[in-house]
């Protein structure tokens, strides 16, 4: 870890550190001395900046910005990483099993994923939303953590064959290297080799990659709101900027604030990942 | 009313109504817009306006991007390390992290309604006024653009670098060609392939961001006829336009696949052998 520390150079510790605050806030939300983010403030409907009692102003509404950034943090990181996670574990099994195998099992897999990445992911997002988190009857709202869910599934479906595609192509370049054959003319499970000797050299090109997609996760949740079909009434990023959408003419800081914060969180995310990255080919490139 | 559900394929289960839509997706009829009453669109009428706001939208960006990347991917390749490429570089790469519609929105409150210089939402068509049909243009495409040329200027400065390593480089360097000459005329052709690509491979991304940057900037293209479709249900409608999405996708990767043997006869030569 303090060797990995040590290769940050300044733009990935910046990135690091505001990542730590963000979790920060993602663990300590709650507990912070902020007034509560669903509660407005009739006294105060959209003051700007650094007035006093709201630090970042409020919106039309009297609802505190920075109580609802801080809060909206959990929501909106916790989709992210549930997602990713959720849609990393599936797709690297799929893409580290299938490339293992190789055969029609393959060209079926890669096909299915070439398939899935052939839809833009807001399109593939935004479809899965729609179409599950409809109602029998529209009068009715659907109950808001079944939405929530709703768009963690959808997020993960759009993340699996990102990672899975990832994951197949870093397994296709290992499985003929001199040591898996070795493995595997001992006489060495294939449960073994895929544990012991794929998923450990794999494993560096998908932390990569994951953490540009808890940025792309990030920036749908965002589009989604915008769109309509995201968190809605919740406390999230994306709510923060569905609610206003229409209407920040009034008040333009409830706009910026939480644009402002989900750009820096994704560019920090990116910068992560493009670092871990350059490591791997430069680890790559002394072998 | 049942021989309304039979004529749309809907008397049967979910996978006869599949085969049914696709049988005539292919064959070009891409389903209806149903009303409440019973009456019904072609999706094909709504597709016909929508799609060519969508499209200009799409090129426009791709313009821009492309006029506005390449010299900045040179100039930053030719300058590598430099503090002047440590900077653009650094900036190109937060932008290119951005997702487009912060750019929209915040283009519409400082320019659009603070500055009042463009109008910050709405669409003219050009041939009703080519003048406003621009201005309404300009923020979309602006903010379309930003993480766009961001990417692309980023590929085309590590594919330049790579290019000005080569031997040829320094030959004509060393018979005294003009930077300028060797930059455009030697060094660009050959490295812009990565370019290319990914700028056939972003137009699928690119209609991903037409969906919200046409909601926020209330734009009546494909993205604002998919938003309707969903909220109002038309699954007909949203089949269509997703799988069109897909296929144009698809499509834009094959022709590029073709367009780069021209471009660069090398990729060419090695398919073949």
């Amino acid at each position: 870890m303090r060797r990995l520390w040590s290769t940050f150079n300044l733009p990935t510790k910046i990135s690091a550190a505001w990542i730590s605050i963000v979790m920060f806030f993602v663990v300590t939300g709650s507990f912070l001395p902020l007034p509560d983010p669903t509660e407005f403030d009739p006294d105060a409907s959209g003051v700007g900046l650094f007035s006093s009692g709201h630090l970042l102003g409020t919106d039309i509404n009297g609802y505190d910005l920075l109580s609802n950034v801080v809060n909206g943090a959990r929501i909106s990181i916790l989709i992210a990483l549930i997602s990713v996670g959720v849609g990393g574990l599936i797709g690297s099994a799929i893409g580290i099993g299938s490339a293992y195998v190789r055969g029609k099992l393959d060209i079926a897999v890669n096909l299915f994923f070439n398939i899935l990445l052939s839809i833009p992911n807001l399109v593939l997002g935004l479809a899965l939303v729609a179409i599950l988190a409809t109602s029998a009857d529209p009068a009715i709202p659907i109950d808001p953590n079944r939405r929530v869910f709703i768009i963690i599934f959808s997020l993960t479906v759009v993340i699996i064959p990102i990672l899975g595609r990832i994951a197949r192509g870093a397994t296709l370049s290992w499985v003929n290297r001199e040591f898996i054959v070795a493995a595997r003319s001992m006489g060495m499970k294939d449960r073994h080799i895929i544990f012991k000797h794929i998923v450990p050299n794999v494993l560096p090109a998908i932390y990569a990659v994951i953490f540009l997609a808890i940025g792309v996760v990030i920036v749908a949740e965002g589009a989604l709101s915008l769109l309509g079909v995201g968190i809605i009434d919740g406390v999230s990023w994306g709510a923060m900027i569905g609610r206003v959408a229409g209407d920040f003419t009034y008040a333009p800081q409830s706009m910026y604030v939480p644009v402002i914060v989900l750009a820096l969180t994704v560019i920090a995310f990116n910068q992560i990942g493009d670092h871990l990255r350059s490591q791997l080919d430069s680890r790559e490139g002394k072998i | 009313m049942n021989e309304q559900l039979k004529s749309l394929g809907l008397d049967g289960n979910a996978f006869t109504f599949y085969f049914h839509w696709l049988n005539d997706f292919v064959r070009g009829n891409f389903g209806y817009i149903i009303f409440p009453g019973g009456g019904r669109e072609p999706v094909s009428n709504r597709l016909a306006t929508a799609l060519p706001i969508s499209l200009r939208l799409v090129v426009y960006v791709q313009i821009v991007s492309l006029l506005v990347s390449v010299p900045l991917g040179i100039y930053t390749a030719y300058r590598a390390g430099r503090r002047s490429d440590r900077v653009i570089s650094y900036s190109l790469f937060a932008a290119a992290s951005v997702p487009n519609f912060v750019f929209g929105l915040l283009l519409a409150i400082f320019i659009g309604v603070k500055l009042g210089w463009l109008p910050p939402l709405g669409y003219v068509d050009p041939s009703e006024n080519f003048v406003e049909h621009i201005k309404t243009m300009i923020l979309p495409v602006l903010s379309l653009s930003i993480p766009t040329i961001a990417t692309y200027s980023r590929l085309l400065r590590s594919d330049v670098i790579a290019t000005l390593r080569e031997d040829y480089v320094t030959m004509a360097a060393s018979k005294g060609l003009s930077n300028r000459r060797i930059l455009f005329t030697h060094v660009l052709r050959p490295s812009s392939t990565t370019l290319f690509t990914s700028a056939a491979l972003n137009m699928g991304a690119l209609i991903g961001g037409t969906l919200v940057i046409e909601q926020i900037f209330s734009i009546p293209g494909l993205g604002s006829e998919i938003g309707i479709a969903i909220f109002s249900r038309q699954f007909f409608a949203l089949q269509s336009y997703i799988a069109l999405i897909a296929v144009g996708y698809v499509l834009f990767n094959g022709i590029i696949d073709v367009l780069l043997g021209f471009v660069d006869p090398r990729t060419r030569e090695r398919r073949n052998a």
